[in-house]
């Protein structure tokens, strides 16, 4: 094994390894003082009384961590926080799920379609949050307005605690563009001849889904619910723009958390540990993810 | 194809231009070194919206024709965006010379190091005339007895109200001998559901300049003279509370937190759909500019036994720690928030009634200035009171729970008696969690 690891290179082959080194060099000091410096510095901050200035930084040990922990709204904004998670990841993969099976008809009109769907990723999120905002209006808002002409009194939306976090998870509905995208791809790349199969074999619509486009679709879907969960995690516009927390707390995340403790209150220290506590569960639940992924992703490519 | 080579008489034109370009490019920056010796660069943060950038670009051309050696550079943040950026600033260690502070600030930013003391500065300088200033503005920039910023604007707020809607209901306009029951008698007479109007605008404010306006007729205050407890489990700010919940929620005479979301700012008074408001000076130019109809000021309402409180909040100036040049940020200053500066800035302008009392005469003459604008002055001379959290350290953090709760309370999302056990014990703990700083 040693031997085979150790094994001679080639002069041409060495060389290639410097290009590589060389061209991947750019990103890579990018990613150690940008992403992983700041990451790690943040966590021996985490640990200080850190306010505005770095002099004079005393070393509070787990203060911070206990201040949180002992903190009632942190832990409201832990729990809104999974829940908008667990909201938007669910809703917002299914529907992509959903739009990308559709628009992977072959229907006339479809490229508009798949351009209208993809229409709101591309526009600043302040400005859909704003528009969001009227669309919520309990008085003058779309929403209520055809809600009214079916005859339902709309709920107050934005406005009020219990609705919220559902508000917040249908608007994130129509963000799913790159997840659509994604998905559509995904679709394409399954053979026809598989279907076919399944045809000869009696398989009818839900039958070919189910055991032929969702299992082909697993890596995709992985990989997608992957990064809505890490997206989920970090979505600061909405709540800023929107709703500021509120009512309440209801929509205090940790994000919002954070952002408040240390541009608001100046407990940097305080958001540093906030940022680091964010981070174990990023990493937790990414893990469970991949270990739970070995069920149910199937790779055709892999060696099992 | 043609091929062209490089003759020596070409090349040695390249050369030359080169050489040229290259001294040209060394000698560049050289001549700049040699004019920057000759003026200093101060710069500021400020937050003016568009239309009042006009207005400071004239007077900082004044102030640098008048001091030639001083050249202005300005960075405008947006009003919301300001207090988080000037942090963020300090953090990175890039404060400019001179930043706006708004008096809920000025406490945590002095602790924090983001603003200098300048006591001895403004106190040795004898023709800055500090004593001329509202005692109640400058008392925001007090931390620890010395002062840490100079305010340029201070306003009370009071009751404003439709004149035609008045008008409308054949009613009287509010009376100086108005009390809190009179205004709430009137507003539920003016409320026509059918029209869509409130007869009032249903805005609760428990911090700061708006603490008062309700609170105070009935003798509360939201914290003590200290700002070390929370004060608002009281008969009287209960009594003041349940006044305006029955005025909004029970009486639907006020718009509630849900219904004020269908109008620009959330402001139905100025949308001209709620007869009566509460009004600052610093909002009457967005008043003179948006409201389509007749309108005016009368003093706060009184409380039952005949007393008269109110809220008044401003904003100032600061000079941060990063500043190399703290003397030239002062001769900016003193002229800036001298009584001509101020009268050239915010009373001729009328963007908000100047911190200086002599001042507020010429503010009358300005075009925002309601007909009655004389009752704002009279509100600071006899009766508002700077409201509180500004001297705490966790006055942002209480900030926070008294807006929330004034929110649910709007929004009918609460009790009375929630919002103050919960004001009570979240605010504390925070005035608890600074203590020892």
């Amino acid at each position: 094994m040693f031997r085979r690891l150790m094994r001679p290179i080639s002069p041409s082959a060495k060389r290639e390894e410097r290009i590589f080194y060389l061209f991947i060099l750019p990103w890579l000091i990018g990613l150690v003082l940008f992403n992983v410096g700041p990451v790690f510095g943040m966590l021996g901050l985490s640990f200080t009384d850190w306010r505005i200035s770095l002099d004079n930084l005393q070393f509070v040990g787990l203060e911070n961590y206990r201040t949180l922990f002992a903190d009632p709204i942190f832990r409201i904004s832990v729990g809104n926080t999974l829940y908008i998670v667990v909201g938007r990841v669910v809703f917002g993969t299914s529907f992509a799920l959903l739009l990308a099976i559709l628009l992977n008809q072959k229907v006339p009109g479809i490229p508009f379609f798949r351009a209208v769907y993809y229409l709101p990723t591309v526009t600043a999120g302040v400005a859909v949050a704003l528009v969001w905002i009227w669309i919520f209006n309990p008085r003058l808002g779309i929403l209520n307005y055809t809600l009214k002409q079916l005859g339902i009194q709309g709920p107050p939306w934005i406005f009020s605690k219990d609705w919220v976090k559902p508000s917040l998870i249908l608007m994130s509905m129509f963000s799913v563009g790159p997840n659509m995208i994604i998905l559509l791809a995904g679709l394409q790349g399954v053979p026809k001849e598989l279907y076919e199969s399944a045809e000869i074999d009696g398989a009818g619509n839900w039958a070919k889904f189910r055991n032929v486009t969702l299992p082909m679709l697993s890596p995709v879907l992985f990989f997608v619910i992957i990064i809505s969960v890490v997206s989920s995690f970090q979505n600061f516009t909405e709540i800023r723009v929107m709703t500021e927390g509120g009512p309440g707390e209801s929509s205090n995340v940790m994000i919002w958390y954070l952002w408040e403790n240390a541009f608001i209150f100046l407990q940097l220290g305080v958001a540093a540990a906030v940022a680091w506590i964010m981070f174990v569960i990023l990493m937790a639940l990414t893990g469970i993810q991949f270990r739970l992924g070995r069920r149910w992703v199937y790779y055709e490519g892999e060696a099992r | 194809m043609s091929t062209k080579q490089l003759s020596r008489r070409n090349f040695l034109r390249l050369a030359a231009a080169s050489s040229t370009g290259a001294v040209v490019g060394y000698l560049g920056p050289l001549s700049n070194i040699a004019s920057a010796q000759d003026t200093v660069e101060l710069t500021f943060g400020r937050h003016w919206e568009a239309a009042f950038r006009p207005r400071q670009a004239e007077y900082d051309e004044g102030f640098m024709e008048r001091h030639p050696d001083i050249k202005i550079s300005i960075t405008y943040n947006t009003w919301a965006d300001h207090n988080n950026v000037v942090p963020a600033w300090a953090a990175a260690g890039t404060l400019p010379d001179v930043i706006y502070v708004h008096g809920s600030r000025a406490t945590p930013w002095a602790h924090e190091g983001i603003i200098i003391d300048i006591h001895d500065i403004v106190v040795a300088d004898e023709e800055f005339n500090v004593d001329g200033m509202w005692e109640e503005s400058v008392r925001l920039y007090r931390v620890n007895g010395r002062i840490h910023a100079l305010p340029y604007d201070h306003g009370p707020i009071i009751l404003g109200y439709n004149k035609d809607l008045f008008d409308a209901a054949g009613m009287d306009y509010p009376s100086e001998d108005w009390t809190m029951e009179d205004m709430a008698a009137a507003a539920i007479e003016l409320t026509d559901p059918n029209a869509g109007i409130w007869g009032w605008d249903g805005r609760l404010d428990l911090g700061n300049g708006g603490g008062g306006f309700f609170t105070g007729a009935w003798g509360g205050t939201t914290m003590n003279a200290d700002e070390s407890a929370m004060t608002v489990d009281t008969p009287e700010i209960r009594a003041a509370l349940n006044h305006w919940y029955n005025l909004t929620h029970v009486e639907n005479a006020g718009a509630s937190g849900t219904e004020m979301e269908a109008f620009p700012n959330s402001q139905p008074f100025r949308a001209g759909v709620a007869a009566m408001g509460h009004i600052a000076t610093w909002s009457t130019p967005s008043m003179r500019a948006l409201a389509n109809f007749e309108w005016d000021v009368a003093p706060t309402p009184m409380g039952a036994d005949g007393s008269r409180y109110t809220g008044a909040f401003g904003s100032g100036y600061g000079i941060t720690p990063t500043s190399d040049k703290p003397d030239t940020a002062w001769t900016y200053l003193r002229e800036y928030l001298s009584l001509e500066g101020m009268i050239f800035m915010w009373s001729l302008s009328g963007r908000g009634s100047p911190a200086r009392p002599e001042g507020l005469e010429a503010w009358l003459t300005s075009d925002p200035a309601p007909p009655s604008g004389r009752y704002f002055l009279e509100a600071m001379f006899d009766y508002a009171v700077t409201g509180p959290p500004f001297q705490s350290l966790a006055a942002a953090q209480v900030s926070n729970i008294l807006s929330r709760e004034a929110d649910l309370l709007r929004l009918g999302e609460t009790s009375v008696d929630e919002a103050i056990a919960t004001i009570t014990e979240e605010g504390n703990a925070a005035l608890d969690s600074v203590a020892d700083m």
